[in-house]
């Protein structure tokens, strides 16, 4: 579980705060999405949920942030990496072996995971995630999505109650994006991992998370279920982040008073809806 | 005009990338690439401006042929906004990023100056920043500016809104738009983005392993699915939703216009309001 | 570039121990270095392009000779000018280009330098970079940290090379003329190729170092690798026959 209090951090170098005033919980085996404009914050929450901040970047920190009951300022990043794992933005610059197998024995290795169990935990996360054929491959020659896969995998091994992602899918194409969420969605439910992603496809994060933040200029300005963006339009127009097609589709036919149901969230939905207007219209 | 003839292009010693590919590109147009990563979208950028050469073919810009024409002299004509902003990027200032280009083109001393300040205002950028530790948007928008104070006749935009936010995003395409409009600016934009393209091409290139699988008109792509899945993208919202009642609402490709088919239906089917 | 870069095999060769692998190397160069007569040199380079062949290495190895031939050519150049004992073989009037000695201890250098580069390259061939930290950390007790270090830097040469390529593009396309035939322009058109570089090595150094940090380095301890790097009886073997070897050059 994840407790944030009163919580406000400034980088060093700069006079603005980068986060203001967040108070929130995350309880164990949410699947939460984080959607906001560059410069909200987003990247620098994730931070703040591995402990970089405060103990790689310097800054003025006020409030509290506790992962498990564990003070994020009191305990070492290291520590904290045995409750949560942070997939970094920057693909290439986080991995640290030029082949696939290193890079996950990593993090096994430096915790000082015993031998038998680190070959159980390579053998569960190959598979976990599907990237057993990789497995002897040089990083360099992966595609984008194979390289988030084994990002991920990376991570995952160290076996963290929760995982942070930060534009898990920025680089790639959208087959890959669906894929990764996919696999996102298994960890959450098979495996009970508690997921948090900061995405800027709002398509994706209505379709598979269950919780939503919309975060602006350092602060959470929605907080709520990915179904209730429907009801937050106007609010998402004027940060000028993008609400799915459909979803402007029904707000346009609520307001014409042709359409009274469910504002739908994705085509399936939509197609319901324009039937019924369609029908109510006596076509 | 950007035309491919029967271009070829490999890697020693591997599969051809691009086996063989032609299309023209007329003055003015606005066109999408597309398809999924490894299509050879990037490769077709690289060799519309000189970057790549084809192995056998021609590629001409206004009828001169690439392999005789050294890139620089390319670079006048075309510009080309890389997905990461930070390659380009090397002065000390905004300002300087943007005189940079135009002093390696030997533009004279005042019209830099001028153009400058006009590009630093049509972007809303300030001269004085230091570039390197701006924002990714902000990033991304100088190196635009500093492409576009060229004056280019053409633009190859290469997955330009890679890790912007969507107002970033927006704000960068209007832009291109306009100058597409106002000056006949051509633009070929890369991208895998669909409710991208349908707001703002007008015509789409599709591409699976190098080769083409579609080109049309946008409203024509958007509508036909087995190209859209030949090239794994995911078809735009809209248009799709359209395509499920069959002809009914034949051109149908955004919210409003769905919007009005359907307050026209109401009103056509007497239902109460 | 791809003259060090690994290549993926099965053979005798790549199934040594890496540290077998190292100090064989270190040795069969010891061979090379004790010898003074040409044809050892030769035949210590003929053996080890024998020992390739049947290793699959063949392709490979003759390429690296090919390239070494080059380095041994300018050894034997500038060797020839300068030695100056024996008798005079070529004079120009009064000046001497060039003696018998001068011939004699320039080929013996350049096939010195082959025969000790080839083994050293070829290391490289047939071992990764991983494999060869993780055997001296756990086997010679050669601190983690200093491994990592080395294979980081072997693995950012090609990360920077392409990142240097894409740079260069990026460049290119806005019109700075790397064509061109003016030296002093070139120099000054470096500017706009190393700040980008520089400023992305800063990042991705940066973001390396964190993702090592939360994945705990610094809790990292000599029994931490999963890898073991056993010892075998062919590494016996091979370290046995290239000791005869250095008795065999020492006694020719």
């Amino acid at each position: 579980m994840i407790q944030f209090e009163d919580f406000s951090f400034r980088y060093k170098s700069s006079e603005a705060f980068a986060l203001q005033g967040i108070s929130m919980t995350i309880e164990n085996g949410a699947f939460v999405g984080i959607i906001g404009n560059s410069g909200a914050g987003k990247s620098t929450l994730t931070y703040t949920l591995s402990g970089i901040i405060p103990h790689h970047f310097d800054g003025d920190f006020y409030g509290s942030v506790k992962v498990n009951g564990l003070d994020t300022v009191e305990v070492k990043p290291e520590k904290l990496a045995q409750f949560v794992g942070e997939v970094f933005q920057d693909i290439d610059s986080q991995m640290v072996s030029s082949i696939v197998e290193d890079e996950i024995l990593f993090g096994m290795e430096n915790f000082g995971v015993p031998h038998d169990e680190i070959g159980r935990r390579l053998d569960s996360v190959l598979d976990m995630l599907g990237i057993r054929d990789l497995k002897d491959r040089q990083i360099s020659s992966l595609s984008g999505g194979q390289k988030q896969k084994v990002a991920i995998a990376a991570i995952l091994a160290m076996d963290p109650e929760i995982i942070v992602l930060d534009e898990p899918t920025g680089e790639l194409d959208p087959a890959s994006s669906i894929m990764i969420f996919d696999i996102l969605r298994r960890l959450n439910r098979e495996f009970g991992k508690t997921v948090i992603v900061v995405e800027q496809k709002i398509m994706l994060l209505c379709e598979y998370v269950d919780r939503l933040l919309v975060m602006d200029a350092g602060k959470i300005v929605f907080d709520g279920r990915s179904e209730e963006i429907v009801q937050q339009v106007p609010l998402f127009k004027n940060l000028g982040i993008n609400v799915p097609r459909v979803v402007e589709l029904g707000q346009q036919l609520t307001a014409a008073g042709l359409y009274h149901g469910a504002i739908p969230l994705d085509l399936d939905q939509a197609e319901k809806m324009v039937k019924e207007v369609l029908a109510d219209a006596g076509v | 005009m950007l035309a491919f003839e029967h271009v070829h292009f490999e890697y020693p010693e591997t599969p051809p990338i691009i086996p063989d590919l032609s299309f023209t590109i007329g003055d003015g147009d606005f066109v999408a690439l597309i398809g999924s990563n490894g299509a050879g979208k990037s490769t077709v950028s690289r060799l519309a401006n000189g970057l790549l050469l084809p192995t056998s073919g021609k590629v001409l810009l206004d009828g001169a042929d690439t392999r005789t024409t050294r890139t620089s002299a390319i670079a006048r004509k075309v510009g080309f906004l890389f997905q990461n902003p930070d390659r380009q990027i090397c002065q000390n200032t905004v300002r300087e990023e943007l005189a940079f280009g135009l002093k390696v083109q030997g533009v004279p001393e005042e019209e830099v100056k001028a153009r400058t300040e006009e590009a630093l205002r049509d972007f809303s950028l300030d001269g004085d920043w230091f570039p390197f530790t701006r924002s990714r948007g902000e990033r991304q928008r100088i190196a635009l500016a500093s492409v576009l104070i060229c004056r280019p006749k053409m633009v190859i935009l290469d997955e330009p809104t890679t890790g912007l936010d969507y107002k970033e995003c927006i704000a960068i395409m209007d832009y291109i738009t306009r100058l597409n409009r106002e000056t006949g600016l051509t633009v070929l934009m890369v991208s895998h983005d669909m409710e991208l393209v349908q707001q703002y091409a007008k015509r789409v290139l599709v591409l699976t392993n190098g080769q083409l699988q579609g080109d049309g008109p946008v409203t024509e792509i958007m509508k036909d699915l087995s190209i859209l899945e030949k090239a794994h993208v995911r078809p735009a919202q809209i248009p799709a939703l359209a395509l499920r009642f069959g002809d009914r609402f034949k051109d149908v490709y955004t919210v409003d216009e769905m919007a009005a088919a359907l307050k026209a239906a109401a009103k056509k089917g007497g239902a109460p309001a | 570039m791809n003259l060090l870069q690994y290549q993926p095999g099965e053979s005798f060769l790549h199934k040594l121990n890496p540290v077998t692998k190292l100090l064989a190397v270190f040795l069969y160069c010891v061979a090379c270095i004790i010898s003074d007569s040409i044809f050892v040199e030769l035949g210590l380079i003929f053996l080890m392009l024998i020992i390739c062949f049947f290793a699959g290495l063949g392709k490979r190895a003759l390429s690296l000779t090919k390239n070494l031939l080059i380095l041994g050519g300018m050894m034997f150049i500038l060797q020839l000018l300068f030695v100056r004992t024996g008798t005079p073989l070529l004079k120009i009037g009064s000046l001497c280009i060039f003696t018998t000695g001068g011939v004699f201890s320039a080929l013996l250098l350049s096939c010195r330098i082959i025969a000790t580069m080839l083994p050293m390259m070829l290391l490289f061939a047939i071992t990764q970079m991983t494999d060869l930290c993780g055997a001296m950390v756990k086997r010679l007790h050669i601190p983690y940290r200093y491994a990592f270090i080395v294979t980081t830097a072997f693995r950012f040469v090609p990360l920077f090379t392409s990142e240097f390529h894409d740079i260069e593009d990026a460049q290119k396309a806005r019109g700075v003329e790397y064509d061109t035939k003016n030296i002093f322009k070139k120099i000054g058109l470096v500017v706009p190729l190393v700040v980008p570089l520089l400023m992305s090595s800063l990042k991705k150094v940066d973001a390396g170092a964190m993702s090592a940090e939360v994945r705990g380095f610094n809790l990292r301890t000599v029994r931490s690798g999963y890898r073991d790097y056993p010892f075998a009886a062919g590494d016996g073997v091979c370290i046995a026959l290239t000791v005869v070897l250095i008795i065999i050059s020492a006694l020719l």
